[in-house]
């Protein structure tokens, strides 16, 4: 997958998860500081992110990700 | 009688299906098997069934106490996903979800959200972590919690609470530094916890170094939200506070400092930490000072019971915390 597809189905995945537009989702958005919510959001983002692209990234891995940026190179690392 | 052999004979009444992904354990096995063979439960043992059937004959087990959940039993696993998919707000999708079926902790879990199981008792390998995520994968919060926390039942020698030797405290285990909002849950789900398990009438206090308004400063801020929070929630719930330890649970000091109406105040049988570096050390003071028997972590908050058991637990604790999540279970 082209890795400008991989972060588009990821602010996807986000805007529907965090309830915010994809306009407004960068690969500079931080999850803590931007987007902030429960913890147990990053557990559904980590479900979607295994039911959609098929890839099956650790939880810690996940929250350990400052950016949506850098959560997209977690992922690319495991396509 | 203690709590435990109570609690046990309210399991045997009505037995709920435990499934245990852990089975090949031997503390595990043993502590699955004396609870079936006690008539407190109806074990499944989630695994390879032939090597649990002859790990039970190998370790003097009848092998027919257990119930067998087989991974490899593919037409069992197209009837779980098949169930679990048909239900409302569920995560995962049937391919993600039959690749995390490959785990027998997520089997387990399918299954009881499936409702082929009532509990999944977990812990002795998988880590806290493991079972806290895949708790909220695939059974999820219940509506309205925000956070998964967890309550231990103390068993105080010579203590004259309101509920004779017998205290509730939380959370001890799980969330660390809970928000105002995370806090009021803990209070709430710890409530419904006790009233599940012992039929009391929940009377919560939130733990603080204050006594409304005694003390000022932003801990206390965020007790005094929390329990704002908790009452505007669950106004049918007795949920008092900020209240010093002594405040919440001696009737005399109660009356000294409280200067107002409290169902809760000197009276108190549900004591919730304001984070866990209190929890923590607070239950520890009550085991080494106070000789008292801890029993749990109870994990709460989750749409159905689910236990995390200590990953040094011996055979007698497991199965205290078996029937514990039972009786919980069959609560509803």
């Amino acid at each position: 997958m082209e890795r400008n597809e991989l972060e588009k189905q990821l602010f996807e995945i986000i805007s529907q998860l965090y309830n915010k537009d994809v306009e407004e989702l960068t690969t500079e958005t931080r999850f803590k500081e931007d987007l902030g919510g429960a913890s147990v959001l990053m557990v559904g983002l980590v479900s979607e992110i295994e039911n959609e692209l098929d890839v099956m990234i650790q939880l810690q891995d996940a929250a350990a990700c400052e950016t949506i940026g850098d959560l997209a190179d977690k992922v690319e690392e495991e396509l | 009688m203690s709590i435990l052999e109570k609690l046990s004979l309210a399991a045997k009444e009505r037995p709920m299906r435990v499934a245990f992904p852990e089975g090949e354990n031997e503390k595990m096995m043993q502590a699955a098997y004396e609870c079936a063979a006690e008539g407190c439960i109806y074990a499944i043992l989630a695994g390879d069934s032939e090597k649990l059937r002859s790990l039970a004959s190998e370790r003097g087990y009848d092998p027919e106490r257990f119930i067998y959940a087989d991974l490899q039993d593919e037409t069992l696993k197209a009837d779980l996903i098949a169930k679990y998919v048909a239900l409302p707000d569920t995560r995962l999708k049937e391919k993600a979800l039959a690749r995390r079926m490959q785990d027998p902790l997520y089997f387990a879990m399918v299954m009881q959200a499936a409702g082929e199981a009532d509990v999944t008792f977990a812990g002795i390998n998988y880590t806290t972590e493991d079972v806290l995520l895949a708790g909220q994968m695939i059974i999820g919060l219940k509506e309205g919690i925000s956070t998964v926390s967890s309550i231990g039942l103390c068993e105080i020698p010579g203590f004259q609470g309101s509920e004779g030797e017998l205290l509730a405290v939380g959370d001890s285990a799980v969330c660390a530094n809970p928000t105002a909002e995370q806090l009021a849950d803990i209070a709430i789900s710890a409530c419904e916890t006790v009233k599940a398990l012992l039929n009391w009438e929940p009377r919560c206090a939130f733990i603080s170094y204050s006594t409304l308004g005694s003390g000022q400063g932003v801990l206390i801020d965020k007790v005094r939200e929390a329990v704002k929070l908790a009452q505007e929630k669950r106004p049918d719930l007795l949920l008092d506070g900020e209240f010093q330890l002594d405040a919440a649970i001696v009737p005399a000091v109660a009356e000294k400092k409280v200067k107002r109406e409290s169902a809760v105040a000197g009276k108190a049988n549900v004591l919730i930490w304001p984070d866990l570096n209190v929890g923590n050390a607070g239950v520890k003071l009550i085991q080494i000072l106070g000789h008292a028997d801890a029993y749990g972590p109870l994990l709460q908050g989750f749409k159905k019971i689910i236990c995390d058991c200590s990953r040094s637990a011996p055979v007698s604790e497991l199965k205290g915390n078996i029937i514990m999540s039972a009786i919980r279970a069959s609560a509803g």
